[in-house]
């Protein structure tokens, strides 16, 4: 809806994130608020996002919590955010009631302290409504345009990729509240109370009656999804509407709601200096990241880039890169206060990291040099890599190129994680690598049982059937995740051991949950098909801002550093064939190949129908899809591909 | 004033000790007064009892995950679609707060002396004798003056109020859900306790202590929880 939203009401795409013409959309899904499972809580954010280059692209990202829902239930699906402000406002939403309201006394003030005090001042609005109001709201980061800023709501959800926290700030945005006592329909309420309950009972965890040997990803046996030593005293916590929490509250109300990537963030600092041992720095750490309101992962790779500049004597107090950072004190609160602190407040050579540090190199003439050895591990537009290595998992780092950032989809990382797990720890991974890419091939809808689409041996990942395997993800998440907003934690699953044969939910939970609760027909392959058309829209928009093939490239490393793995992700194990034999095959140690990286794209533009020699659409497959206007806007620009 | 005066009767179970409705006169006025009597057992002449509810709800705030689906539940299986203020079980919490101080849960207690039943002069909230002494609300008796909100002595109120259709909404332990697939009610199934995907709520037919809030709370929290990593105690 956001694609389509912003492509009626941006008529010059070439603008800049920071152009108050700019629109930044706040879209719902039918299933928001309701019952169904990892659909219910997500948030889904568009625009022009700040971070990426060479271009900012159109990009997306999400969240979760109880924004979504409350949204509904005041009787909204979405909201588009134009134009700028003229001094710092926040917008109330009480149901039908909206008032864009001062929000000077808010400004300067960290993401909590915001949502309490705006809890505070609308009180109980509602009278009999027990709950409190839903805030998305920017920190300092974003009041000061940090390019890596987030949104954030409640004590950690975030929408960390594009830098829409720096977005909202260049806007005088500072948060959106919103509370709702009305409800939402159902097409069907026994068919999605069934539904609930028989996926909760077929394939969900019972975390009452723990089982070894049990893995899935609908709901996980151990559900955190938590990098740090978890609490002692603690409840495991879920969004709106979710069967399986990932995030804790504590009893020290240290690491509040955080996961993943937050949770990783300082840990191994803190232990470092701590002789081994985890201190309260990485529950902080990770609490100030959701404070200033900052993305984690440009945080992250952004410490381990300048500690590696600091370790080469580039950087540090004095040095050529003048960096008033004490990192003697790293692994100390004090240390991870002050490198926020500088993010957020751009103090010192804390306005070059505002800046996300690809940008960074490139103020301080190393962006070169330093994608060529690797030590700014950003693969792609400018942005980190997540950890799934595109020379590794190609399918990860090929969406993301082809698109417009680290797509932050882990719908095939249990490809990896599982074997690889398994074998670490001495043990043959079962299912065997060739029953698992049977599975997974049947449901790859419209895609199904080719098995070479998940070969990740070096042979065939540049291949047709690798150029499928990126197009159905494409696809799929385009629609099942970023528009009915299922989310990336659950979704999709294809094994699941608790289940006879070990299918697991995807192919017939999508629609099921879909069509209780909107009474449509939608089967997977229509939900598919809409995901297609969407990917295209998004062409469309890149194609306008600026995106031809050949700038869509991985950065120099990729292509000329075999890799070696990178902290948990040591030794990576994919499905793949050897001397015509299913295995799970280590795939460390190689790189991408240019020319054959190349051939791949005029692949994967043929299979999408676009123009191989630029990557735009054509007007064909536009038409196909319904969307005559597209194309004729493309023309009028003499950017459709012929 | 009209005061109906009925002979002592036998058979009843449980009959409350403190639910005793004096009739005093001045005591009992208005139009449900007639309805009340009709749920009432009486203890002798002049001294009638509500009976005792037959089902209650027990809750684990320290296992519960503050995902709401109880609510989105009750929503849903009552009213055929789904809002927070729908809900007859209400899960508060705050995401800045120190566990366990961060949740509680609101869930009706069915008291043994329901200060909402004897509040309502319309005779809604009523004790349903044919679903095991449920205290219900019969919505088209509703005239939605609030007093049940009023009258309940617990914050939040667990007599609530439907903003979109304009009565009050009380827990019934699904014995009026039309859209459940299952009987509801103190004989049947509960959509909350259902759904709770950590088993957090737990149906219990004998009374809870009526006094403060423990007899309401329960650990539900076996040894796989304590592997999981989470406190039991």
């Amino acid at each position: 809806m956001g694609s389509a939203v912003f492509w009626d009401l941006v008529k010059d795409k070439t603008i800049g994130g920071f152009d108050p013409r700019n629109i930044v959309t706040i879209m719902t899904s039918p299933l928001s608020g309701t019952l169904v499972p990892g659909a219910s809580s997500r948030t889904e954010v568009q625009g022009i996002g700040v971070q990426s280059s060479p271009i900012e692209w159109f990009t997306r990202s999400n969240f979760g919590g109880r924004f979504a829902p409350m949204l509904k239930y005041a009787g909204w699906d979405g909201i588009v955010i134009e134009g700028k402000a003229d001094k710092p406002v926040w917008v109330d939403i009480r149901n039908g009631k909206v008032e864009i309201r001062d929000a000077r006394h808010l400004w300067g003030l960290d993401t909590w302290k915001t949502q309490q005090e705006i809890w505070k001042e609308i009180g109980n609005p509602e009278q009999s409504t027990a709950q409190r109001p839903a805030v998305l709201t920017i920190g300092p980061a974003g009041e000061n345009l940090g390019r890596v800023a987030c949104l954030i709501h409640d004590a950690g959800n975030a929408s960390g990729q594009g830098g829409f926290g720096g977005v909202w700030g260049s806007k005088n945005l500072k948060a959106i509240s919103v509370i709702g006592t009305g409800s939402i329909g159902i097409a069907d309420p026994k068919g999605l109370m069934g539904a609930r309950l028989w996926a909760q009972e077929k394939y969900a965890a019972d975390l009452n009656k723990l089982d070894a040997s049990w893995y899935g990803r609908f709901g996980r046996k151990r559900p955190q999804l938590l990098f740090w030593a978890t609490h002692g005293k603690a409840r495991l916590q879920a969004c709106i509407g979710c069967q399986s929490g990932c995030k804790e509250r504590s009893d020290t109300g240290y690491g509040n709601e955080s996961t993943c990537e937050e949770t990783a963030f300082y840990v191994g600092y803190d232990k470092w200096k701590h002789g081994g041992k985890q201190t309260s720095a990485t529950y902080i750490a990770a609490d100030l990241l959701q404070k200033y309101g900052i993305n984690a992962f440009e945080a992250s790779r952004g410490l381990a880039y300048i500690l590696a500049l600091q370790r080469s004597g580039v950087l540090g107090y004095g040095k050529k890169i003048n960096c008033a950072l004490d990192f003697r004190q790293l692994g100390e609160i004090e240390f991870v206060d002050r490198y926020l602190n500088m993010i957020s407040n751009r103090k010192g050579i804390g306005d070059d990291f505002a800046e996300g540090f690809f940008r960074a190199a490139k103020r301080w003439g190393r962006l070169e040099e330093d994608l060529k050895t690797g030590i700014l591990p950003y693969s792609y537009w400018g942005l980190p890599e997540h950890g799934y290595d595109p020379r590794a998992e190609v399918e990860w780092g090929y969406g993301s190129i082809l698109g417009d950032r680290d797509i932050n989809e882990h719908d095939f990382n249990f490809l990896y994680t599982w074997p690889s797990g398994a074998i670490w720890a001495g043990k043959t991974p079962q299912p065997p690598a060739e029953q698992v890419v049977k599975i997974v091939a049947e449901k790859l809808v419209p895609y199904e049982n080719d098995p070479l689409m998940l070969d990740f041996s070096t042979d065939n990942i540049y291949s047709e059937h690798m150029c499928k395997l990126v197009a159905w993800h494409r696809h799929y998440t385009r629609f099942w995740k970023e528009s009915v907003l299922y989310c990336d934690h659950r979704w999709p699953e294809f094994i699941n051991s608790k289940v006879p044969g070990y299918r697991g939910i995807t192919g017939e939970g999508e629609p099921r949950f879909f069509n209780a609760v909107t009474g449509k027909k939608l089967s997977f392959l229509d939900g598919m098909e809409l995901g297609r058309k969407i990917w295209n829209l998004d062409n469309a928009i890149w194609t306008l801002q600026g995106r031809h093939r050949e700038m869509v490239h991985f950065s120099d490393y990729i292509y000329n550093l075999p890799y070696k793995g990178y902290g948990n992700f040591t030794m990576y194990y994919l499905p793949g064939r050897e001397q015509g034999r299913w295995d799970y095959i280590r795939v460390n140690g190689r790189c991408l190949d240019r020319a054959k990286f190349e051939e791949f794209k005029t692949q994967f533009y043929k299979l999408e129908g676009w123009d191989t020699q630029s990557g735009w659409p054509k007007r064909k497959t536009l038409e196909s899809l319904g969307m005559r206007s597209v194309a004729d806007e493309l023309e009028n620009h003499k950017k459709l591909g012929t | 004033m009209v005061i109906r005066k009925k002979k002592k009767r036998k058979g009843f179970i449980n009959p409350s000790r403190r639910a005793f409705l004096k009739i005093m006169g001045s005591a009992a006025v208005g139009a449900g007064i007639s309805e009340l009597f009709s749920q009432c057992i009486w203890l002798n002449d002049s001294v009638a009892a509500l009976l005792a509810c037959e089902g209650y709800l027990l809750v684990d705030t320290k296992k519960c995950q503050g995902c709401m689906s109880c609510m989105l539940a009750c929503s849903l299986v009552h009213e055929g679609k789904i809002g927070l203020s729908q809900a007859r079980i209400q899960v508060i919490q705050s995401s800045f707060e120190k566990f366990p101080d961060d949740l509680t849960i609101a869930q009706c207690r069915q008291c043994e002396d329901p200060e909402c039943v004897k509040a309502c002069p319309s005779g809604a909230l009523h004790v349903d004798r044919q679903n095991g002494n449920v205290r219900k609300i019969d919505v088209k008796k509703c005239i939605g003056c609030k007093a049940c909100i009023r009258a309940c002595p617990f914050v939040p109120s667990r007599a609530l109020w439907s903003h979109e259709d304009s009565h009050a909404l009380k827990c019934d332990l699904c014995v009026d859900s039309p859209f459940w697939n299952y009987k509801g009610g103190p004989e049947g199934r509960q959509a909350c306790v259902e759904i709770c995907p950590l088993k957090a709520i737990q149906f219990t037919r004998k009374m809870p202590e009526q006094k403060g809030d423990a007899g309401y709370q329960v650990n539900l929290r076996g040894e796989d929880w304590r592997k999981l990593g989470y406190p039991t105690d």
